[in-house]
C-alpha cells in the first residue's frame, strides 16, 4: 500500500484541503479587520503563524486518529472492516464545498453588500507609537564620508546625502581675531567682506551675481578663530561654485576704491551690532578686560581706528598667508559624490600654491590675577549683567564637561538658573550662557537682562552663589542625564539637514583634528560623570578667575 | 525612507539652469467629527518627530486695547498643564532633550515641537495637556506679562530695529486687526488681567480651530489613533472666528518718526498694503521680490550696500495673510545719511515699477528661487509646518507641487503687470523711522505729514 493511497484513505488529504480553504477564509477576514482598524497590525502575521502550526497538528491528528461511531480512536485501534473513513470523507468534501462557497460569496459580496460595522473595542492602543527605523541606534563613522588632502595642502571632506538635489559647501579658513594684533584688528572680518568684492576677471558684486544666477546663495562669518565661507546651491551649480571659489582664492582683487567703500559697510555693521546694541557694547568690553595678553581680547569686527587705517600692504600680506590652500578645510555635503568633488578640486584648486604656514599664536593668557570689574553707563531701562570665567579650548576634554554643565545651568526652561533667577525669584528677564570653543583657552560666559530698577549687585551675588553651589555640591545624576539627552537630541537635529552636517563635520575636523570625532559624541557624552562636572565647575567658577561687566543707566547704584 | 519625491531627472544638468521639481511627500489627512484636522506623514531618515499645532485666531482676535493677549496665552500654555506645574512641564520637555514652544502670530497660535522619535508618546501627552488641560495659573500669567513688558523695554535699548514691524503695522493698518502688535505694547499688556486670559482660552481655543501636523519616524496608523483618541472628544471654541476686513491701500504719504535720542543710526520701514496668501500670480510676485529686495544681489541691497556702502543690508518683504497684508522696504543707515538712503530706496521703487525686470534677470531669479527651494522642505519640522500652513489657508498640495512649474511659466509681461499691481508708487507710502529726531526731523519732514512719538512711550500706535 503506497503512502499516498493511505493518506487518501485516512482522509489526510481532505483534511489538508479543508484546512487550506478555511485558512484562506480566516486570513481574508483578518486582513479586512486589520485594514478596517479593528485589529493591531501584527495580527495578520500572528494568525498566519497560528494557522501554520495548526496545519501540522491537523495533518498529524488526521493521520493518527480516525472518527468511529464510538468516537475518536487511534487509527491503529480501529477494526478496518468497521471503518467509516469513507463517510467521514464525504462529510469533509461537503465542508470544503460549503467553505469555498462562503469564501467566494464573501469576496464577491464584499462590494455588493452594505458594509457591516463590527463593534469597536474601546480605544485601540495596540500599535506602539515608537520609532520605526530608529537611526539613533546607528553608531560609528558613516562609510560614505571620504576625506582627501591635496598636494598643495587643501583638505576636503565629502559627505554624500541625496535626500534633496542640493549641495552645501563650507570653507573653513584658519584666520580669525586670534591672528590679529594692534593695528590690524578686524582684518580677518574685513576679508570676509573683501572676498565678495571681486577677483581677477570679476568686478565687485559679480561673484554674488553669478552665484545667485546659478541658483546658489552664500554667506560667511568670522569668529575669534576662523573665517568660514558657506555656499548653498543646487547640484546644477557645482561647477560654477568651483570656478568662483578657485578664482577668489587665487586672484582676489584688492582694489583701493573698493576697500574704502567696504570700510563704510563694516562701520555700518559695527554701528548695528555694537554701538546701537547694549549687549554688543558690553560684550566687546568684557573680552577686552578678561584677556590682557591673548588676542581673544580684540573685537572680531575691529577697533574703529584700525578699521580706518589698515593699509594695502596689510591686506595683501594677510591674504597671501591666511588664504593659502594649506590653511583651508573644505566640506561638501549633499547631492554629490567624493569622486566628482576631488576631480573638480584637482582641476580648479591644484594650481593654487601652498604657502608657508601662518605664524603660530604664541601668547598664552596668563592665569588671571584677581577679579576684574567694569561698568558702562548707557541710556537704558533694563540693566545688563555679564559674568565670564576663563576655561578651556575646544579640544580640551573639559569643554565637553562644561557643555553638559552649561546645559544644566542655562539649557532650557527647567535649567537651574532660569528656574531660580527668572521664574522663582524674578531677578532677571532672561539668563543665558555659552563657552567660547576655539583653538586656545576661551571663556565661559553668562549674560543676564535685568528688570528696570533691579539691584544689580544682589543679582550678581545670587548668580555666584549658584555657581559656587555647582562647584561644591555638584549636580545630580538626573540633571546629568537630562543634559546628555539635550545634547544628543541637538546632535540628531544638526544631522537632519545637509547644512547641519557640513557645519558639524567642519567644526570637528578643524577644532579636534578629525571629523570622525563627531561620531563619538554620543559615546563621549555617556562616559561623563557627575564627578567630572563638579571638577570643571570648581576649577572654573572662582572669583579670581572672573570678570564682571554691568551696563546700566547713569546714576544708578552699582 | 521616504524623502522628498525628487525625480531623478532633476539631477540632470540643464544648460539653461536649475530644475528642481519639488513635491510634498505623501501625507494622510483626517478630519475628526469635532473639526480637528490631523495631517500625518512618516519620515524615517533621522530619529526625530516634528509637530506643528495651529489654533486659528491669533493677535487678530485680541480685544481692543488688549494687544498681546493671544501671545500671552501662548506663553502661559507652556507654564503647566495636566498634572504638571510650570516647573514640571519644563522639566518633562528638557529631560528628553525635546524642543517645544508656543507663540502667537497675527492669525494663529502655534505650538512647534521637535522631539526624539522615542519620545513621541510623551510629546502627544504634553500637547494634549497644553491644549485641553492648561493650568493657566494666575501667578505664572502675571510673571509672564510683567516680563513681556520689560523685554519690550530691553529691545528698545538693544534691538530697536526689531520693533519696526510693530510701529509699522500699527501705522499702516490703523483700526484694522493687522495693525495689532502681536507681542502687545507695554501699555496694552499692563491692561490685561487673568480673567481676560481665561476668557480668551474659552472663546478662541477649541477643536473647531485646531490643526495638527506631525511628521517623523513613527507608524502613521499609530499616530493617527493616538491623536484621534486625544482630541476626538474635545469641545469647540465658544466664539466664532471674526472675519478680517480687507484693508484699504494708503493713498498719499504719512510719516511716523520714533525718537530715540542718541541713536547713531536710523532704522526705516516704507510700506503699503500688499496682497493676500491666495494672490494668483505668486510665482511672478516672488520672482519680482527676489530681484527687488529678496536676495543679496537684489536691487535694494546692491545699490544701498554694495555700491553706496550706506547700510549693512536692505530688503523688501511681503507679508501675505488671509486678506491683503503689507509690502515693505526696510533697512538702516548712519544718522547723517538718512535721507540719502531713503531717496535711493524710493528711486529704486520707481525704477522697478517703470522699467520692470529684464529677461536675463528673470532667469537669474528663477534659478535662485528654484535652487533655494528644496532645503526649505528638508526636515520633519519644516514639513509639518508646511502641511499645517496649507491646511490653515485652505490650500492644497499643488501650492507646493506646482510651484516650480509656475516659476518656469512666468513671463516678462506677467511679472511687469504683477509689479505695478503689488508694489506701491513712491507717492503712496507710509514711512516709519526710528532715530534721533533732533538730528533728522528737519530733513525728513519733506516726505509728508509728520507724526512723532518718543521711543519711551508705552505704545506703538501714535
Amino acid at each position: 500500500m503506497s503512502i499516498f493511497s493511505e493518506l487518501r484513505r485516512r482522509n489526510v488529504l481532505k483534511i489538508a484541503l479543508l484546512y487550506a480553504v478555511a485558512s484562506l477564509l480566516i486570513v481574508w477576514i483578518v486582513d479586512h479587520a486589520v485594514s478596517g482598524e479593528f485589529a493591531p497590525i501584527w495580527a495578520k502575521e500572528f494568525v498566519l503563524l497560528l494557522l501554520a502550526i495548526g496545519f501540522l497538528v491537523a495533518l498529524i491528528f488526521a493521520w493518527v486518529y480516525e472518527i468511529t461511531p464510538e468516537g475518536l480512536k487511534k487509527g491503529v485501534d480501529v477494526d478496518q472492516t468497521q471503518s467509516i473513513v469513507y463517510k467521514t470523507g464525504q462529510k469533509l468534501n461537503a465542508a470544503v464545498a460549503v467553505l469555498a462557497v462562503l469564501g467566494l460569496a464573501a469576496i464577491v459580496g464584499e462590494r455588493l453588500l452594505p458594509e457591516f460595522e463590527l463593534v469597536r473595542l474601546e480605544p485601540v492602543e495596540e500599535i506602539p507609537l515608537r520609532p520605526v527605523y530608529d537611526s539613533s541606534e546607528s553608531v560609528g563613522v558613516p562609510r560614505e564620508i571620504t576625506a582627501y588632502t591635496m598636494a598643495n595642502g587643501l583638505r576636503i571632506v565629502v559627505w554624500p546625502d541625496h535626500d534633496i538635489p542640493n549641495i552645501v559647501m563650507y570653507n573653513f579658513v584658519r584666520a580669525g581675531g586670534r591672528n590679529e594684533y594692534p593695528g590690524i584688528t578686524g582684518l580677518s572680518h574685513f576679508f570676509e567682506h573683501m572676498m565678495f568684492n571681486g577677483a581677477s576677471e570679476l568686478d565687485p558684486g559679480e561673484f554674488d551675481r553669478i552665484m545667485e544666477a546659478a541658483g546658489g546663495a552664500n554667506n560667511a562669518y568670522t569668529s575669534n578663530d576662523l573665517t568660514v565661507y558657506q555656499d548653498w546651491f543646487p547640484r546644477s551649480a557645482l561647477k560654477t561654485i568651483f570656478e568662483l571659489e578657485a578664482d577668489r582664492l587665487q586672484n582676489l582683487a584688492i582694489d583701493p576704491d573698493v576697500v574704502e567703500s567696504e570700510r563704510s559697510v563694516v562701520y555700518s555693521e559695527r554701528r548695528l551690532r555694537i554701538d546701537n546694541d547694549n549687549d554688543g557694547r558690553l560684550y566687546e568690553q568684557m573680552l577686552a578686560n578678561a584677556f590682557v595678553a591673548h588676542p581673544y581680547q580684540f573685537p572680531v569686527i575691529g577697533w574703529p581706528s584700525d578699521i580706518e587705517n589698515w593699509t594695502q600692504e596689510d591686506l595683501e600680506s594677510y591674504f597671501k598667508t591666511y588664504y593659502a590652500p594649506n590653511n583651508c578645510t573644505m566640506i561638501f555635503t549633499g547631492a554629490v559624490s567624493p569622486e566628482e568633488v576631488f576631480l573638480l578640486a584637482e582641476q580648479y584648486f591644484a594650481p593654487i600654491p601652498r604657502q608657508l604656514p601662518p605664524p603660530p599664536v604664541r601668547t598664552v593668557e596668563p592665569e588671571q590675577a584677581g577679579e576684574r570689574r567694569l561698568l558702562i553707563e548707557a541710556d537704558t531701562e533694563t540693566p545688563l549683567l555679564h559674568v565670564a570665567f576663563h576655561a578651556g579650548s575646544a579640544a580640551d576634554p573639559e569643554a565637553r564637561h562644561m557643555e553638559l554643565l552649561l546645559n544644566i545651568l542655562v539649557g532650557g526652561d527647567s535649567s537651574r538658573l532660569h528656574r531660580l533667577l527668572v521664574e522663582e525669584e524674578q531677578l532677571a528677564l532672561g539668563v543665558g550662557g555659552m563657552q567660547m570653543e576655539g583653538f586656545d583657552p576661551g571663556l565661559v560666559y553668562f549674560y543676564l537682562t535685568l528688570p528696570p530698577g533691579a539691584d544689580v549687585a544682589a543679582v550678581e551675588a545670587r548668580l555666584l552663589e549658584e555657581l559656587e553651589r555647582a562647584a561644591v555640591e555638584g549636580v545630580t545624576g538626573a540633571e546629568l542625564e537630562k543634559a546628555r539627552k539635550i545634547i544628543l537630541a541637538d546632535y540628531w537635529r544638526s544631522l537632519s539637514t545637509i547644512n547641519g552636517k557640513a557645519a558639524a563635520l567642519g567644526n570637528y575636523e578643524v577644532f579636534t583634528g578629525s571629523y570622525e570625532n563627531l561620531f563619538s559624541l554620543p559615546e563621549n557624552v555617556s562616559a561623563v560623570t557627575v564627578v567630572d562636572l563638579r571638577a570643571v565647575a570648581s576649577r572654573v567658577f572662582r572669583r579670581a578667575n572672573m570678570t564682571v561687566g554691568v551696563l546700566q543707566a547713569a546714576g544708578e547704584e552699582t | 525612507m521616504r524623502p522628498l519625491r525628487l525625480s531623478a531627472l532633476v539631477l540632470l544638468l540643464f544648460a539653461s539652469g536649475v530644475r528642481a521639481d519639488v513635491a510634498l511627500p505623501e501625507f494622510e489627512r483626517v478630519e475628526l467629527d469635532n473639526g480637528v484636522v490631523l495631517l500625518i506623514s512618516e519620515k524615517h531618515d533621522v530619529p526625530l518627530v516634528g509637530l506643528e499645532a495651529v489654533i486659528r485666531g491669533g493677535a487678530i482676535q485680541d480685544p481692543a486695547e488688549m494687544n498681546g493677549l493671544a501671545n500671552l496665552l501662548a506663553g502661559v500654555l507652556e507654564k503647566g498643564a495636566g498634572e504638571r506645574d510650570a516647573a514640571a512641564f519644563a522639566e518633562a520637555v528638557d529631560a528628553v532633550g525635546g524642543r517645544l514652544s508656543a507663540s502667537a502670530g497675527l492669525e494663529s497660535v502655534r505650538i512647534s515641537a521637535d522631539f526624539m522619535a522615542h519620545d513621541a508618546e510623551l510629546l502627544i501627552e504634553l500637547l494634549t495637556d497644553m491644549l485641553r488641560r492648561p493650568a493657566l495659573d494666575a501667578a505664572e500669567f502675571e510673571k509672564l506679562r510683567d516680563r513681556s513688558i520689560n523685554l519690550i523695554k530691553a529691545a528698545k535699548g538693544s534691538n530697536p530695529g526689531d520693533l519696526l514691524p510693530a510701529y509699522g503695522n500699527a501705522f499702516l493698518f490703523p483700526g484694522h486687526p493687522y495693525g495689532n502688535p502681536v507681542g502687545g505694547s507695554e501699555a496694552s499688556l499692563a491692561r490685561i488681567s487673568h480673567e481676560d486670559l481665561l476668557a480668551f482660552y474659552e472663546n478662541h481655543v477649541g477643536a473647531d480651530r485646531l490643526i495638527i501636523a506631525v511628521v517623523g519616524d513613527f507608524n502613521a496608523e499609530a499616530m493617527k489613533r493616538r491623536l484621534s483618541a486625544a482630541f476626538g472628544e474635545w469641545r469647540s471654541a465658544a466664539n466664532d472666528e471674526s472675519l478680517v476686513p480687507v484693508a484699504q491701500k494708503q493713498e498719499g504719504r504719512r510719516v511716523l518718526l520714533v525718537d530715540k535720542p542718541g541713536a547713531t543710526q536710523t532704522y526705516f520701514w516704507l510700506g503699503n498694503i500688499g496682497v493676500a496668501v491666495d494672490y494668483p500670480q505668486r510665482a511672478e510676485l516672488n520672482l519680482a521680490n527676489t530681484v527687488f529686495g529678496g536676495r543679496f544681489t537684489s536691487m535694494l541691497n546692491s545699490e544701498l550696500r554694495v555700491k553706496a556702502g550706506l547700510t549693512y543690508g536692505a530688503r523688501s518683504v511681503l507679508t501675505r495673510p488671509a486678506t491683503p497684508g503689507s509690502v515693505v522696504i526696510s533697512t538702516f543707515t548712519e544718522t547723517s545719511t538718512t535721507t540719502e538712503a531713503i531717496d535711493m530706496a524710493l528711486d529704486l521703487l520707481e525704477k522697478l515699477r517703470d522699467a520692470g525686470i529684464d529677461e536675463e534677470m528673470i532667469d537669474s531669479a528663477r534659478n535662485y528661487v528654484m535652487g533655494q527651494f528644496p532645503p526649505r522642505l528638508e526636515t520633519a519640522a519644516q514639513l509639518a509646518a508646511q502641511f499645517a500652513t496649507l491646511e490653515f489657508y485652505g490650500l492644497d498640495q499643488t501650492f507646493v507641487d506646482n510651484y516650480v512649474a509656475a516659476l518656469g511659466a512666468a513671463t516678462t509681461e506677467g511679472i511687469a503687470a504683477t509689479i505695478t499691481d503689488v508694489y506701491p508708487s513712491p507717492d503712496n507710502l507710509v514711512f516709519i523711522l526710528i532715530g534721533d529726531a533732533g538730528k533728522i526731523r528737519d530733513d525728513i519732514s519733506q516726505y509728508g505729514p509728520l507724526t512723532e512719538l518718543s521711543i519711551q512711550e508705552t505704545r506703538f500706535r501714535p
